[in-house]
């Protein structure tokens, strides 16, 4: 799925390149905020078919704005204050159906919860682009060590990577002093 | 003195080895402050890979928002000397707020302007309801006095052309009751093809 190609890409080069007409770049702007986008109204507590709909509102809301970000150095900002909104929007217009005219309380403010959320999800889009400047290995080793929610076994990893068992120790540090370095590199500490 | 190995302070870090080791590297790591800082830097990083809550969205969708770029692909092997432009969207009544006390009865026709360069296309679309279609209504203007007419004008969905028309004398064109879907607008002007992203949202 992933566009390989562009994946060094910066933020501005991808979205120059699709306004040249350049779907690769596009589909490559997809895949690196795809988790980014739909991590805010799952971890929200949105239902799976709402979540779909504000990242479709969203991947529609770049399309139609490409112009406009074309200077933005890093596109998460925009997607994460873009998703945040359209959660807002949701939230805004379900309290509307669900409230009747007996239904006074106040409901409870839910900018402050997705406030934090933007913020973690943003963070971990910074983590995660860094593990993706990785070579494939390490990139494949620290998604199944940190990222797989089955947490496999060093000889279900081994048989996966085809990874000796006594090597994965090694490589995980060597890759890990590399992301060290990558993150270093970006500021994040 | 010899420092702790990076993997030997990962494996301390993840709970692995024995107790011995275990102890023989907190001693060194007590009385280190290089080892020591790399134990709290490795520390932090495995935290933040472990913390991550991010979710993977359905393939499907991931596709469908790949797919939106469709239209602009050519095709291998297809040479076209046409330039494309991808309008960019500057008013939409879809992101207006409604005015307080307004109830809004039906649903109102969307109103959305597009701009490439000197080239403004407005688009009404209207939803019907009855019989789960719209019409999509528009108009091509330059901002030199002139008008774009006789202009190729087509409806695109899935990345296939789905309808055909072409404007009029002041540059209008017009898809009645076509069905409710995504849509990309093209519009090819001598100077080039214009590009609309996403006309209809399912929601007009």
């Amino acid at each position: 799925m992933a566009a390989t190609s562009y994946k060094a890409h910066t933020d501005p080069e991808l979205v120059a390149l699709c306004l040249n007409g350049d779907a690769l770049a596009w589909e490559t702007l997809i895949v690196r905020y795809r988790r980014l986008i739909y991590s805010i109204p799952t971890r929200f507590g949105f239902r799976a078919a709402d979540s779909a709909d504000v990242f479709q509102a969203v991947c529609l809301k770049l399309i139609e704005h490409l112009h406009e970000v074309k200077d933005e150095s890093k596109l998460s900002g925009w997607l994460s204050t873009t998703t945040t909104r359209y959660c807002l929007h949701v939230v805004t217009l379900k309290q509307r159906e669900s409230a009747s005219d007996e239904d006074i309380e106040e409901p409870p403010d839910p900018a402050k919860n997705l406030e934090e959320i933007r913020i973690e999800t943003e963070e971990q889009q910074a983590i995660r682009d860094c593990v993706d400047e990785l070579s494939e290995r390490c990139r494949a080793l620290i998604d199944m060590l940190y990222f797989d929610a089955r947490s496999p076994s060093y000889q279900a990893i081994s048989q996966m990577t085809g990874m000796p068992v006594a090597s994965i120790g090694p490589n995980r540090a060597r890759c890990l002093e590399k992301l060290k370095k990558i993150l270093q590199r970006r500021g994040i500490t | 003195m010899r420092h702790v190995t990076v993997e030997n302070l990962i494996d301390y870090i993840e709970g692995h080895g024995s107790d011995v080791e275990k102890s023989t590297l907190e001693g060194h790591v007590a009385s280190c402050s290089e080892c020591g800082e790399l134990k709290q830097e490795f520390h932090a990083i495995i935290s933040r890979l472990r913390d991550d809550a991010s979710f993977e969205p359905p393939a499907e969708l991931v596709q469908w928002g790949i797919s939106l770029f469709q239209p602009v692909v050519q095709p291998k092997g297809v040479v076209s000397g046409l330039r494309k432009f991808i309008a960019s969207l500057v008013f939409d009544t879809f992101d207006q707020p409604m005015l307080a006390g307004v109830r809004r009865v039906g649903t109102p026709p969307r109103q959305l302007l597009f701009r490439a360069g000197d080239v403004d296309v407005d688009v009404k679309i209207e939803s019907m309801e009855a019989n789960d279609r719209i019409t999509l209504v528009g108009q091509v203007l330059s901002s030199a006095a002139k008008f774009f007419d006789n202009t190729p004008v087509k409806l695109e969905s899935h990345g296939i052309v789905r309808y055909r028309t072409r404007t009029n004398l002041v540059g209008e064109f017009s898809f009645d009751e076509v069905p409710k879907d995504t849509y990309h607008l093209s519009v090819d002007l001598p100077e080039g093809q214009i590009t609309l992203f996403c006309v209809h949202r399912g929601n007009s």
